[in-house]
Protein backbone atom coordinates (compact mmCIF):
# COMPACT_ATOMS: atom_id res chain seq x y z
CA UNK A 1 0.00 0.00 0.00
CA UNK A 2 2.52 2.51 -1.04
CA UNK A 3 2.23 5.86 -3.13
CA UNK A 4 5.02 4.93 -4.87
CA UNK A 5 4.67 5.06 -8.59
CA UNK A 6 4.72 1.81 -10.07
CA UNK A 7 7.39 1.63 -12.76
CA UNK A 8 7.47 -1.51 -15.68
CA UNK A 9 10.82 -2.92 -14.17
CA UNK A 10 8.86 -3.19 -10.82
CA UNK A 11 6.32 -4.76 -12.65
CA UNK A 12 8.34 -7.15 -14.23
CA UNK A 13 10.45 -7.95 -11.25
CA UNK A 14 9.02 -11.42 -9.67
CA UNK A 15 9.97 -10.32 -6.12
CA UNK A 16 7.83 -7.02 -6.20
CA UNK A 17 5.18 -6.87 -3.29
CA UNK A 18 2.84 -4.13 -2.81
CA UNK A 19 1.32 -5.31 0.48
CA UNK A 20 1.54 -7.12 3.54
CA UNK A 21 2.11 -10.80 1.74
CA UNK A 22 1.53 -13.31 4.37
CA UNK A 23 -1.30 -11.13 5.79
CA UNK A 24 -3.30 -11.70 2.56
CA UNK A 25 -3.31 -15.23 2.65
CA UNK A 26 -4.25 -15.02 6.43
CA UNK A 27 -7.69 -12.30 5.11
CA UNK A 28 -8.17 -14.95 2.76
CA UNK A 29 -8.84 -17.51 4.89
CA UNK A 30 -10.56 -15.39 7.68
CA UNK A 31 -13.08 -14.44 5.22
CA UNK A 32 -13.87 -17.87 4.10
CA UNK A 33 -13.99 -18.94 7.68
CA UNK A 34 -16.34 -16.40 8.84
CA UNK A 35 -18.41 -16.80 5.43
CA UNK A 36 -18.82 -20.45 6.70
CA UNK A 37 -19.99 -19.81 10.08
CA UNK A 38 -21.89 -17.18 9.06
CA UNK A 39 -24.42 -19.57 7.05
CA UNK A 40 -24.97 -21.69 10.07
CA UNK A 41 -26.01 -18.13 12.42
CA UNK A 42 -27.96 -17.19 9.69
CA UNK A 43 -29.74 -20.80 10.14
CA UNK A 44 -29.53 -20.23 14.20
CA UNK A 45 -30.86 -16.30 13.39
CA UNK A 46 -33.53 -17.79 11.59
CA UNK A 47 -34.54 -19.73 14.17
CA UNK A 48 -35.05 -17.23 16.87
CA UNK A 49 -36.46 -14.69 15.16
CA UNK A 50 -39.54 -17.18 14.15
CA UNK A 51 -39.60 -18.71 17.96
CA UNK A 52 -40.21 -15.16 19.19
CA UNK A 53 -42.16 -14.25 16.29
CA UNK A 54 -45.39 -12.32 18.01
CA UNK A 55 -43.73 -12.92 21.89
CA UNK A 56 -43.31 -9.74 23.82
CA UNK A 57 -40.09 -8.51 25.68
CA UNK A 58 -40.05 -10.99 28.15
CA UNK A 59 -40.76 -14.04 26.59
CA UNK A 60 -37.00 -12.56 24.37
CA UNK A 61 -35.24 -12.37 27.74
CA UNK A 62 -36.59 -15.69 28.58
CA UNK A 63 -35.23 -17.21 25.47
CA UNK A 64 -31.67 -14.84 24.80
CA UNK A 65 -31.21 -14.99 28.53
CA UNK A 66 -30.31 -18.57 28.57
CA UNK A 67 -26.52 -18.55 28.10
CA UNK A 68 -26.52 -21.61 25.65
CA UNK A 69 -28.26 -19.38 23.78
CA UNK A 70 -26.88 -15.85 24.41
CA UNK A 71 -23.34 -16.77 24.19
CA UNK A 72 -22.92 -18.55 20.89
CA UNK A 73 -25.45 -15.40 19.92
CA UNK A 74 -22.80 -12.74 20.95
CA UNK A 75 -20.43 -15.01 19.30
CA UNK A 76 -21.73 -14.95 16.35
CA UNK A 77 -22.27 -10.93 16.00
CA UNK A 78 -18.65 -10.71 16.74
CA UNK A 79 -18.16 -12.67 13.63
CA UNK A 80 -19.95 -11.21 11.37
CA UNK A 81 -18.39 -8.00 12.20
CA UNK A 82 -14.77 -9.34 11.38
CA UNK A 83 -16.77 -10.54 8.34
CA UNK A 84 -17.80 -7.74 7.78
CA UNK A 85 -14.49 -5.67 8.25
CA UNK A 86 -12.79 -7.87 6.08
CA UNK A 87 -15.43 -7.84 2.85
CA UNK A 88 -14.69 -4.14 3.63
CA UNK A 89 -11.28 -4.07 3.34
CA UNK A 90 -11.55 -6.29 -0.07
CA UNK A 91 -13.50 -3.01 -1.36
CA UNK A 92 -11.86 -0.33 -0.02
CA UNK A 93 -8.14 -1.74 -1.70
CA UNK A 94 -9.81 -2.07 -5.07
CA UNK A 95 -10.77 1.59 -5.55
CA UNK A 96 -8.90 3.76 -2.57
CA UNK A 97 -4.85 3.74 -2.00
CA UNK A 98 -2.44 5.56 -0.18
CA UNK A 99 -3.21 7.70 2.90
CA UNK A 100 -7.23 7.48 1.49
CA UNK A 101 -7.20 4.19 1.66
CA UNK A 102 -5.65 4.25 5.71
CA UNK A 103 -7.94 6.62 7.23
CA UNK A 104 -11.02 4.55 5.46
CA UNK A 105 -9.47 1.46 6.64
CA UNK A 106 -9.50 3.16 9.99
CA UNK A 107 -13.25 4.48 10.18
CA UNK A 108 -14.24 1.10 8.72
CA UNK A 109 -12.64 -0.75 11.94
CA UNK A 110 -14.14 1.69 14.12
CA UNK A 111 -17.41 1.21 12.87
CA UNK A 112 -17.10 -2.59 12.77
CA UNK A 113 -15.54 -2.73 16.39
CA UNK A 114 -18.46 -0.33 17.69
CA UNK A 115 -20.88 -3.13 16.03
CA UNK A 116 -19.42 -5.87 17.49
CA UNK A 117 -19.34 -4.16 20.67
CA UNK A 118 -22.69 -2.82 20.55
CA UNK A 119 -24.54 -6.12 19.23
CA UNK A 120 -22.87 -8.28 21.34
CA UNK A 121 -22.40 -6.17 24.68
CA UNK A 122 -26.69 -5.92 23.88
CA UNK A 123 -26.93 -9.45 24.00
CA UNK A 124 -24.78 -10.65 26.93
CA UNK A 125 -26.79 -7.66 29.09
CA UNK A 126 -29.44 -9.95 28.68
CA UNK A 127 -27.83 -12.94 29.24
CA UNK A 128 -26.13 -11.75 32.61
CA UNK A 129 -28.69 -9.00 33.95
CA UNK A 130 -31.70 -9.45 32.01
CA UNK B 1 -8.68 6.73 -5.94
CA UNK B 2 -10.15 4.59 -8.91
CA UNK B 3 -11.11 6.26 -12.06
CA UNK B 4 -14.12 5.45 -12.42
CA UNK B 5 -15.24 7.71 -15.95
CA UNK B 6 -13.35 9.33 -18.83
CA UNK B 7 -11.31 12.29 -18.67
CA UNK B 8 -12.99 15.07 -20.92
CA UNK B 9 -10.43 14.78 -23.40
CA UNK B 10 -10.40 11.07 -23.55
CA UNK B 11 -13.81 10.72 -24.51
CA UNK B 12 -14.75 9.77 -27.68
CA UNK B 13 -17.11 12.11 -30.27
CA UNK B 14 -18.48 11.00 -32.90
CA UNK B 15 -16.69 10.86 -36.42
CA UNK B 16 -16.63 11.36 -39.89
CA UNK B 17 -19.08 9.08 -41.73
CA UNK B 18 -16.80 7.23 -44.96
CA UNK B 19 -18.65 6.98 -48.50
CA UNK B 20 -20.48 3.38 -48.97
CA UNK B 21 -18.87 1.22 -51.61
CA UNK B 22 -19.68 1.62 -55.00
CA UNK B 23 -22.32 -0.52 -56.84
CA UNK B 24 -22.49 -2.80 -53.79
CA UNK B 25 -26.07 -4.38 -52.44
CA UNK B 26 -25.30 -6.29 -49.31
CA UNK B 27 -23.78 -3.77 -46.96
CA UNK B 28 -22.68 -3.88 -43.28
CA UNK B 29 -21.76 -1.09 -41.15
CA UNK B 30 -19.51 -0.49 -38.47
CA UNK B 31 -18.55 1.99 -36.06
CA UNK B 32 -14.67 2.01 -35.29
CA UNK B 33 -12.73 3.75 -32.80
CA UNK B 34 -10.58 6.21 -33.71
CA UNK B 35 -7.43 8.25 -31.80
CA UNK B 36 -4.63 9.68 -33.23
CA UNK B 37 -1.58 10.45 -30.90
CA UNK B 38 -0.24 12.74 -32.76
CA UNK B 39 -3.33 14.96 -32.90
CA UNK B 40 -5.01 16.85 -29.89
CA UNK B 41 -8.63 15.98 -30.94
CA UNK B 42 -10.79 13.69 -28.92
CA UNK B 43 -11.12 10.28 -30.05
CA UNK B 44 -13.93 9.76 -32.32
CA UNK B 45 -16.21 6.53 -33.55
CA UNK B 46 -15.91 6.85 -37.69
CA UNK B 47 -18.60 4.86 -39.31
CA UNK B 48 -17.82 2.44 -42.30
CA UNK B 49 -19.53 0.41 -44.78
CA UNK B 50 -18.52 -3.00 -45.86
CA UNK B 51 -19.49 -4.51 -48.96
CA UNK B 52 -20.51 -8.37 -48.06
CA UNK B 53 -19.93 -9.78 -51.30
CA UNK B 54 -16.12 -8.71 -51.73
CA UNK B 55 -15.34 -9.40 -48.40
CA UNK B 56 -14.47 -12.50 -46.34
CA UNK B 57 -16.98 -13.61 -42.97
CA UNK B 58 -14.59 -12.55 -40.36
CA UNK B 59 -14.63 -9.26 -38.67
CA UNK B 60 -10.90 -9.37 -39.48
CA UNK B 61 -11.43 -9.42 -42.94
CA UNK B 62 -14.24 -6.40 -42.83
CA UNK B 63 -11.45 -4.43 -41.01
CA UNK B 64 -8.83 -5.24 -43.95
CA UNK B 65 -11.04 -4.32 -46.30
CA UNK B 66 -11.96 -1.02 -44.74
CA UNK B 67 -7.67 -0.72 -44.31
CA UNK B 68 -7.12 -1.59 -47.93
CA UNK B 69 -10.15 0.18 -50.11
CA UNK B 70 -11.79 3.18 -48.04
CA UNK B 71 -8.98 4.19 -45.29
CA UNK B 72 -5.47 3.21 -44.89
CA UNK B 73 -4.94 5.06 -42.07
CA UNK B 74 -6.76 2.75 -39.38
CA UNK B 75 -4.50 1.00 -37.44
CA UNK B 76 -4.33 -2.52 -35.88
CA UNK B 77 -2.86 -5.22 -35.12
CA UNK B 78 -3.43 -8.41 -37.29
CA UNK B 79 -1.04 -11.92 -38.12
CA UNK B 80 -1.99 -15.24 -38.24
CA UNK B 81 -5.65 -14.75 -39.31
CA UNK B 82 -6.90 -18.06 -37.09
CA UNK B 83 -6.75 -17.65 -33.86
CA UNK B 84 -2.94 -18.27 -32.59
CA UNK B 85 -1.04 -15.48 -32.22
CA UNK B 86 -3.12 -13.29 -30.50
CA UNK B 87 -2.71 -10.28 -32.02
CA UNK B 88 -6.60 -8.90 -33.67
CA UNK B 89 -7.50 -9.28 -30.13
CA UNK B 90 -10.50 -5.89 -29.62
CA UNK B 91 -13.88 -5.06 -27.91
CA UNK B 92 -16.08 -6.37 -30.51
CA UNK B 93 -19.55 -5.31 -29.88
CA UNK B 94 -19.17 -4.89 -25.81
CA UNK B 95 -17.06 -7.94 -25.81
CA UNK B 96 -13.30 -8.70 -25.83
CA UNK B 97 -12.32 -10.86 -28.68
CA UNK B 98 -10.22 -12.13 -31.64
CA UNK B 99 -11.51 -10.39 -34.49
CA UNK B 100 -10.51 -12.87 -36.59
CA UNK B 101 -11.81 -15.56 -35.14
CA UNK B 102 -15.50 -13.71 -34.84
CA UNK B 103 -17.62 -14.40 -37.62
CA UNK B 104 -19.79 -10.88 -38.72
CA UNK B 105 -23.13 -12.84 -38.93
CA UNK B 106 -22.80 -13.36 -34.96
CA UNK B 107 -24.84 -10.51 -34.69
CA UNK B 108 -27.39 -8.16 -35.75
CA UNK B 109 -27.03 -4.31 -36.74
CA UNK B 110 -23.68 -2.25 -37.09
CA UNK B 111 -20.73 -4.00 -35.57
CA UNK B 112 -19.42 -1.25 -32.88
CA UNK B 113 -15.05 -1.93 -32.14
CA UNK B 114 -13.08 -0.26 -29.61
CA UNK B 115 -9.40 -1.13 -28.54
CA UNK B 116 -9.45 -3.82 -25.55
CA UNK B 117 -10.46 -1.51 -22.54
CA UNK B 118 -8.86 0.21 -19.89
CA UNK B 119 -5.28 0.24 -21.49
CA UNK B 120 -3.40 2.96 -22.66
CA UNK B 121 -4.47 3.04 -26.39
CA UNK B 122 -1.57 3.48 -28.63
CA UNK B 123 -3.18 4.49 -31.95
CA UNK B 124 -7.08 3.58 -32.51
CA UNK B 125 -7.35 -0.09 -32.15
CA UNK B 126 -3.67 -0.95 -30.80
CA UNK B 127 -3.36 -0.85 -27.11
CA UNK B 128 -0.48 -0.51 -24.98
CA UNK B 129 0.45 -4.02 -23.79
CA UNK B 130 3.90 -2.97 -22.16
CA UNK B 131 2.34 -3.65 -18.32
CA UNK B 132 0.59 -6.97 -19.39
CA UNK B 133 4.26 -8.34 -20.93
CA UNK B 134 5.87 -7.08 -17.64
CA UNK B 135 3.46 -9.11 -15.77
CA UNK B 136 4.15 -12.08 -17.98
CA UNK B 137 7.60 -11.78 -16.89
CA UNK B 138 6.67 -11.25 -13.55
CA UNK B 139 5.84 -15.11 -12.94
CA UNK B 140 9.08 -16.23 -15.16
CA UNK B 141 7.27 -18.57 -17.41
CA UNK B 142 10.23 -20.70 -17.73
CA UNK B 143 11.19 -24.10 -16.29
CA UNK B 144 12.70 -23.47 -12.70
CA UNK B 145 15.16 -26.45 -10.99
CA UNK B 146 18.02 -26.92 -8.92
CA UNK B 147 18.54 -30.48 -9.46
CA UNK B 148 22.18 -31.31 -12.04
CA UNK B 149 20.48 -30.97 -15.86
CA UNK B 150 19.90 -34.21 -16.79
CA UNK B 151 21.68 -35.69 -20.07
CA UNK B 152 18.96 -35.96 -21.87
CA UNK B 153 15.77 -34.27 -21.05
CA UNK B 154 12.90 -33.61 -18.38
CA UNK B 155 10.96 -35.81 -18.33
CA UNK B 156 7.35 -36.03 -17.40
CA UNK B 157 4.83 -38.57 -17.72
CA UNK B 158 1.46 -38.73 -18.89
CA UNK B 159 -0.30 -37.79 -16.46
CA UNK B 160 1.54 -34.61 -14.69
CA UNK B 161 1.40 -33.58 -18.83
CA UNK B 162 -2.02 -33.94 -18.88
CA UNK B 163 -2.09 -31.38 -16.02
CA UNK B 164 -1.14 -29.07 -18.13
CA UNK B 165 -4.15 -28.91 -20.52
CA UNK B 166 -6.33 -26.08 -20.38
CA UNK B 167 -3.53 -23.84 -19.70
CA UNK B 168 -0.25 -23.66 -21.98
CA UNK B 169 -2.80 -23.06 -24.70
CA UNK B 170 -2.84 -19.50 -23.83
CA UNK B 171 -1.91 -17.33 -26.69
CA UNK B 172 -1.43 -14.13 -24.58
CA UNK B 173 -3.74 -11.67 -26.61
CA UNK B 174 -5.35 -10.02 -22.98
CA UNK B 175 -8.98 -10.25 -23.92
CA UNK B 176 -9.15 -11.94 -19.98
CA UNK B 177 -7.02 -9.26 -18.68
CA UNK B 178 -8.66 -6.45 -20.15
CA UNK B 179 -12.23 -7.83 -19.07
CA UNK B 180 -11.86 -8.18 -15.61
CA UNK B 181 -12.59 -5.08 -13.61
CA UNK B 182 -10.23 -5.51 -11.02
CA UNK B 183 -7.63 -5.30 -13.40
CA UNK B 184 -8.99 -2.02 -14.27
CA UNK B 185 -9.09 -0.21 -10.95
CA UNK B 186 -5.40 -1.87 -9.97
CA UNK B 187 -3.63 -3.16 -13.40
CA UNK B 188 -0.29 -2.36 -12.15
CA UNK B 189 -0.79 -4.25 -9.06
CA UNK B 190 -3.03 -7.03 -10.11
CA UNK B 191 -1.32 -9.51 -12.40
CA UNK B 192 -4.76 -10.23 -14.18
CA UNK B 193 -5.82 -13.32 -15.10
CA UNK B 194 -3.71 -14.17 -17.97
CA UNK B 195 -0.22 -14.58 -15.90
CA UNK B 196 -2.06 -16.24 -13.40
CA UNK B 197 -2.87 -18.52 -15.71
CA UNK B 198 0.46 -19.08 -16.70
CA UNK B 199 1.63 -18.69 -13.09
CA UNK B 200 -0.80 -21.70 -12.35
CA UNK B 201 0.67 -23.52 -15.35
CA UNK B 202 4.74 -23.53 -13.99
CA UNK B 203 3.41 -24.22 -10.15
CA UNK B 204 1.81 -27.95 -11.39
CA UNK B 205 4.48 -28.80 -14.20
CA UNK B 206 5.96 -31.41 -12.32
CA UNK B 207 9.17 -30.93 -13.54
CA UNK B 208 9.67 -27.37 -11.98
CA UNK B 209 11.03 -27.18 -8.50
CA UNK B 210 10.62 -24.14 -7.13
CA UNK B 211 6.83 -24.36 -6.27
CA UNK B 212 7.86 -22.38 -2.76
CA UNK B 213 9.41 -19.96 -4.51
CA UNK B 214 6.82 -19.27 -7.24
CA UNK B 215 3.95 -19.28 -4.52
CA UNK B 216 5.68 -16.91 -2.35
CA UNK B 217 6.24 -14.05 -4.90
CA UNK B 218 2.42 -14.65 -6.11
CA UNK B 219 1.44 -14.23 -2.18
CA UNK B 220 0.12 -10.72 -2.31
CA UNK B 221 -2.91 -8.75 -1.27
CA UNK B 222 -2.75 -7.05 -4.91
CA UNK B 223 -0.83 -9.61 -6.85
CA UNK B 224 -2.69 -12.48 -6.64
CA UNK B 225 -5.96 -11.03 -3.95
CA UNK B 226 -7.36 -9.01 -6.46
CA UNK B 227 -9.13 -11.51 -8.42
CA UNK B 228 -12.82 -11.78 -7.07
CA UNK B 229 -14.17 -14.66 -9.03
CA UNK B 230 -15.95 -12.14 -11.31
CA UNK B 231 -15.10 -14.57 -14.43
CA UNK B 232 -15.40 -12.55 -16.96
CA UNK B 233 -12.11 -14.09 -18.35
CA UNK B 234 -13.16 -17.27 -18.37
CA UNK B 235 -16.31 -15.65 -20.30
CA UNK B 236 -14.27 -13.99 -22.74
CA UNK B 237 -11.53 -16.12 -23.40
CA UNK B 238 -11.36 -17.02 -27.26
CA UNK B 239 -9.18 -19.92 -26.72
CA UNK B 240 -12.04 -21.52 -23.91
CA UNK B 241 -9.45 -21.15 -21.16
CA UNK B 242 -10.76 -20.87 -17.66
CA UNK B 243 -8.47 -18.58 -16.42
CA UNK B 244 -10.78 -18.29 -12.72
CA UNK B 245 -10.30 -21.75 -12.18
CA UNK B 246 -6.07 -20.99 -12.33
CA UNK B 247 -6.37 -18.74 -9.84
CA UNK B 248 -8.91 -20.50 -7.48
CA UNK B 249 -6.10 -23.59 -7.49
CA UNK B 250 -3.14 -20.86 -6.78
CA UNK B 251 -5.67 -19.65 -3.56
CA UNK B 252 -5.78 -23.02 -2.84
CA UNK B 253 -2.45 -23.85 -2.90
CA UNK B 254 -1.45 -21.24 -0.57
CA UNK B 255 -4.12 -22.09 2.21
CA UNK B 256 -2.86 -25.80 1.94
CA UNK B 257 1.09 -24.06 2.60
CA UNK B 258 -0.57 -22.32 5.02
CA UNK B 259 -2.59 -25.19 7.02
CA UNK B 260 0.40 -27.49 6.49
Amino acid sequence: MRDTVITKDMIANPTSHYGNAKASTRHFITQRVTGAINIVFLGFLLFIVVRLAGQDRADIVGVLGAWWVGVPFAVLIGVVAVHMRNGMRDTLEDYMHGSVYRLAMLLNTLFCLLIALAGAGAVLKIVFWG
Amino acid sequence: MAELTLRKADQPQKGKTWPKPEGATRLREFHIYRYDPDKADNPRIDTYFVDLDDCGPMVLDALLYIKNRTDPTLTLRRSCREGICGSCSMNINGLNTLACTKGMDESAGPIKIYPLPHMPVVKDLVPDLTNFYAQHRAIEPWLKTTSPTPAKEWTQSVESRAKLDGLYECILCACCSTSCPSYWWNGEKYLGPAALLQAYRWLIDSRDETQTERLDNLEDPFKLYRCHTIMNCTKVCPKGLNPAKAIAQIKKMMVERKAA
